[in-house]
């Protein structure tokens, strides 16, 4: 009886000893250096957990750590081992208890791996939004960094609540061919569309689950449609259809410019199948591309540039950011063309605009050249208030290296974009709250389980984020049938 | 006394055959070991495990790569190789006896023959041959034991082995008869289920075939994914319906049957001399054998840009491609480094020509598209150590580090990818980070790369390839490579305004005594309008005129 008592007090020790914070732990006025870098950004309710490690992303030994998460206004976690690894179901009761407050985290860590000794780092917090983010999570392309080839290419799509990530479509499903440009309406994948290149692509348009692939080639349209853009209204699909290639660097600056030799814009009509094309938007000599509809349907915003002489001439691109009317009830253009932001006269190029869906805002990406921003260093993400038409940079969310590719929740208060800002090579995700003021809060990158050992071994570039409201569904083994019987439904230009 | 004298010359035979095996692979032929080494990176970490197990047939996958990853050291993958097929003997003949197949023994070669023949298919992969153990080793041990279990046994075993699963079931057929039957069903169920809810990113015809016995998915050599499966049991159940049959008629027709279904241009690409010959050089680039690439070009020619490209290599790295450049065939101006191809072997040598150049960001290019041009996503270890050594060189710490861990989890690259990771670790302080510039500018190879490198950042143009050497050149003249380099593309070019001044360079900086005989042997040729008898600089002038 008495051996019992004294087993049982063995481990009652034994796990308080286990869950509770070191003892002795030396206090230390800063705050941790943590990977990554969660110190003061804003999450969602309901995010997935936000689980760090102590050191840099490049640490090769990790240090264990004890962290406890309390809310401001209720709840208390605990994460601890190599990285900060949170419950999930505890992690998302602490956020919607503290939704609108802060969690607060007091981080204690080894002073060096496998030391005995342990530090305890000033508190930070992170802010819990009040505005959720109920969209299912993103979807993405990912790709390794890099020239000509795009080796292992796939479309995932992320639960952003959880760490699930499934395929949608890879390289061992269509091999050796290029894909990208998934694209929602407005983030509802019920109406989905992408296009496959290389010997039997095209383009897929995926409404409430039947796939149709359709070649928007015709004699008066140069190339497929690519960069796409739906109509809230969901019955028509804005493209640019053009030709994109590649020129390297001899030096260590850049490695790679990217430049179109033609654009145009054109818009599909996924009732009648018929492509609507206008003068002003297949200007000759100029190259009109990232086309983007407003939230209202009745504007279609695009960029576009003076052709020059590329390669040679790539410093000259400087693209205008433009809008002409669209009646989407007669399919037809307006008149008039509007310039919003002038490339040509500001010396600096004006690229993939993207309204939110509420018209309040439009955030675009602004570079000192091309058309291609995710290889530009400089490229940084502007916003324009859509009532003053007033711009300002977004320096609150630009790094010193590549912002590109973004885009805006279904409530229009989250947006995601591409960043280099981690590595300068391999594109990754972020997240940021936008207020009503329209500016951003700092912004998160996409959270991992053990994130320094995952982004470690990722050898691919996130790209062309967008948010998914629902889990997409999608019929892989159907798009590989319907890619290799290569049956395209024909269009017509109206 | 007959049984004791059957079963030392079986042991015998057996001996022979794997030391031949041994030698062939080891001695003959290991340059197509290299190859496929250098086509995957196998990783001692449990994601690389579970990530290979994750598709049908990924345990056969992991053991061939885990085998392969040996190829680094070809003599040790040709022991391991010849493991492989005496394993795959030693089992076939097991099963046949445990079948009562008569001439069990003479039949156990056929598998191993068959596996030494479409191995000299470069898109050949172990985890075949590591399939057909496996299947054959399951077989053996199921022998005539209860059916049942099978019901399990066989999802799992394609699960584990892929398609290959099926050489299993009709061993199993012959073993029991037609009440077996219904396991037929079972397997392709089992293959179409996983396809269905399993599979959702690979096609049927992988499902059923197998996705990684090739290299390339999607490719399908039915003599060898069928005939291979089937041919065992074929020949057992041969035997069981002709019980008097003493000649293996039935062996010779199967094997007809299997060389006339492969399709003609895989026949031909099987050991065929020109693909020898290529992956030989490939072999000795990667060696840094250069006078054995050039003795062997000195035998045998393969009229290809990469052969142009691997001998111009070579001699530039023994300093003798100023007097012996058009000995050789050339290709024509792209002889010295080929505009990129997307496949994972051609751009080797200018990949390589790149980096011992100086021009680092090509060097990196080419290694990464060689990399990403492996079509089944393998990464390789030779280009994720080059990858990585660029990006040490281009200052680029944080993505170096990335492709250091990597290879860290490796057994035969991982003490360099040590010594990297200490050479260019640096804390946040000023002078740490002096330091590790300092160490890596004293380096042998990145810190003279360093110098060598372009100074102006402007973009490539294949088409100017002259001029870029000229450039590199310009920036350091200890550059001989690059000089050397120059000269000769001026050459290939055939483009005289830029030949003189080329000329005046090699004189003033290539450290010659005299003219060196093959800049002798152009100007001569120039002079006499192209028409000097026995010049090998007049016969290529020649040969690009005719094309």
């Amino acid at each position: 009886m008495f051996r019992r008592y004294i087993t049982y007090i063995f481990f009652a020790v034994l796990f308080a000893a286990c869950t509770s914070a070191p003892e002795d732990a030396v206090k230390v006025n800063k705050t941790p250096k943590i990977y990554p870098d969660y110190v003061d950004v804003t999450i969602p309710v309901d995010i997935a957990p936000m689980d760090f490690c102590i050191g840099s992303s490049t640490d090769d030994e990790p240090r264990e750590m004890y962290v406890m998460a309390k809310g401001s206004k209720g709840g208390e976690i605990i994460g601890k081992g190599e990285y900060a690894d949170f419950d999930i179901d505890e992690w998302h009761e602490l956020t919607r208890q503290n939704r609108g407050g802060d969690i607060i985290f007091t981080v204690y860590a080894e002073s060096a791996p496998s030391s005995s000794k342990w530090i305890q780092y000033k508190d930070f917090r992170m802010h819990v939004s009040n505005y959720k983010l109920d969209d299912y999570g993103v979807t993405y392309r990912r790709i390794p960094p890099g020239y000509e080839v795009g080796g292992n290419i796939g479309i995932y799509q992320r639960d952003i609540h959880s760490f699930d990530e499934t395929a949608m479509l890879t390289e061992s499903a269509v091999v050796g061919q290029c894909f990208n440009c998934h694209t929602p309406n407005r983030t509802d994948p019920r109406q989905f569309t992408a296009q496959v290149r290389g010997e039997g692509g095209g383009t897929l348009i995926q409404i409430n689950g039947k796939q149709e692939w359709i070649d928007t080639k015709t004699d008066s349209t140069k190339a497929a449609g690519s960069y796409a853009y739906w109509h809230p209204d969901g019955r028509y699909v804005a493209y640019a259809a053009n030709s994109v290639h590649q020129s390297f660097f001899t030096g260590t600056k850049k490695p790679i410019e990217v430049y179109h030799k033609f654009s145009n814009i054109i818009v599909y009509d996924t009732r009648t199948h018929e492509l609507l094309l206008d003068p002003a938007l297949e200007t000759p000599g100029s190259l009109e591309i990232f086309p983007a509809f407003s939230a209202d349907g009745k504007t279609l915003y695009y960029s576009t540039s003076d052709a020059c002489d590329v390669p040679r001439e790539y410093l000259k691109v400087k693209c205008s950011v433009c809008a002409i009317g669209f009646d989407a009830k007669t399919g037809k253009f307006g008149s008039k063309v509007d310039t919003l932001l002038n490339g040509k006269k500001d010396n600096m190029s004006y690229v993939q605009v993207r309204p939110s869906y509420d018209g309040r805002w439009m955030i675009y990406v602004r570079c000192s050249r091309s058309n291609f921003p995710i290889v530009q260093p400089d490229a940084d993400l502007w916003i324009m208030d859509m009532k003053t038409h007033q711009v300002r940079e977004m320096k609150e969310i630009n790094s010193r290296r590549t912002e590109s590719y973004h885009n805006w929740s279904s409530n229009s208060r989250w947006l995601v974009f591409s960043s280099k800002r981690d590595d300068g090579m391999y594109t990754k995700l972020y997240f940021t709250c936008i207020g009503n003021d329209g500016r951003g809060t700092k912004p998160f990158l996409l959270p991992q389980r053990n994130p320094r050992k995952y982004y470690m071994e990722m050898f691919d570039a996130y790209n062309v984020p967008d948010f998914t409201k629902t889990k997409v569904e999608f019929d892989s083994h159907e798009a590989i049938r319907k890619i290799k019987d290569q049956k395209r439904t024909t269009v017509k230009i109206r | 006394m007959n049984k004791a004298k059957t079963k030392y010359l079986s042991a015998g035979v057996e001996v022979l055959f794997v030391v031949a095996i041994y030698l062939f692979w080891a001695i003959v032929y290991p340059h197509l070991l290299s190859y496929q080494e250098q086509n995957q990176l196998f990783l001692f970490s449990s994601d690389y495990f579970i990530h290979d197990i994750s598709v049908a047939g990924g345990l056969a996958d992991y053991i061939s790569e885990f085998i392969v990853q040996f190829f680094y050291l070809p003599w040790l993958g040709a022991i391991l190789l010849a493991g492989v097929y005496l394993a795959m003997q030693t089992l076939s003949w097991s099963v046949l006896k445990q079948r009562n197949c008569r001439l069990a023994f003479l039949y156990s070669f056929i598998l191993p023959l068959l596996t030494l023949y479409f191995m000299g298919f470069i898109q050949f992969t172990m985890s075949y041959p590591v399939a057909l153990c496996m299947a054959l080793l399951m077989a053996w041990l199921s022998g005539k034991k209860s059916m049942i279990p099978d019901i399990v046994v066989i999802p799992l075993l394609y699960w584990t082995i892929g398609p290959l699963v099926w050489t299993y079931t009709l061993l199993r057929f012959v073993a029991k008869g037609w009440r077996y039957s219904p396991f037929v069903l079972v397997t392709l169920g089992s293959q179409l289920a996983a396809y269905y809810f399993l599979l959702p990113q690979y096609p049927l015809s992988e499902a059923m075939g197998g996705i990684n016995y090739l290299q390339t998915p999607n490719l399908f050599v039915p003599g060898m994914q069928i005939g291979m499966a089937v041919i065992l049991p074929l020949v057992i159940f041969s035997h069981q319906i002709f019980k008097n049959m003493r000649f293996p008629v039935v062996v010779i027709v199967a094997m007809l049957g299997i060389w006339l279904t492969t399709d003609s241009e895989v026949r031909g690409s099987i050991y065929d001399k020109s693909t020898f010959e290529l992956l030989r050089q490939d072999y000795l680039i990667r060696n840094e054998k250069w006078n054995d690439i050039i003795a062997n070009a000195e035998k045998f020619t393969v009229n290809t840009p990469f052969w142009s490209n691997s001998v111009n290599l070579a001699l530039a790295q023994t300093g003798q491609l100023a007097d012996r450049q058009f000995s050789f065939y050339q290709s024509g101006p792209n002889a010295l480094v080929m505009a990129s191809i997307r496949d994972n072997t051609s751009d080797f040598p200018s990949m390589e020509a790149f980096f011992r150049l100086g021009m680092v960001n090509s060097s990196l290019r080419y290694a990464h598209d060689l990399q990403e041009s492996i079509v089944s996503g393998r990464k390789s270890g030779w280009l994720t150590k080059r990858i990585a050594e660029c990006m040490i060189i281009n200052g680029q710490y944080n993505p170096a580090i990335k492709h250091l861990n990597l290879l860290k989890k490796t057994i035969f690259y991982r003490a360099w990818a040590c010594e990297a990771e200490t050479l260019i670790q640096a804390g946040n302080d000023k002078s740490s980070i002096q330091q590790r510039e300092k160490r890596i500018n004293a380096h042998q190879v990145y810190g003279k790369l360093r110098r060598f490198r372009l100074k102006e950042d402007f973009l490539y143009n294949y088409g100017e390839m002259d001029k870029m050497f000229g450039l590199l050149f310009s920036g350091n003249v200890k550059n001989k490579m690059a000089l050397d380099y120059f000269v000769a593309q001026v050459l290939l070019n055939g483009n005289m305004q830029l030949l003189q001044g080329a000329l005046q360079c090699a004189q003033q900086y290539g450290g010659y005594y005299g003219m060196p005989a093959g800049y002798m042997d152009a100007v001569k040729c120039i002079q006499a309008k192209g028409d000097l008898p026995g010049s090998p600089y007049a016969d290529y002038v020649a040969r690009m005129r005719n094309q």
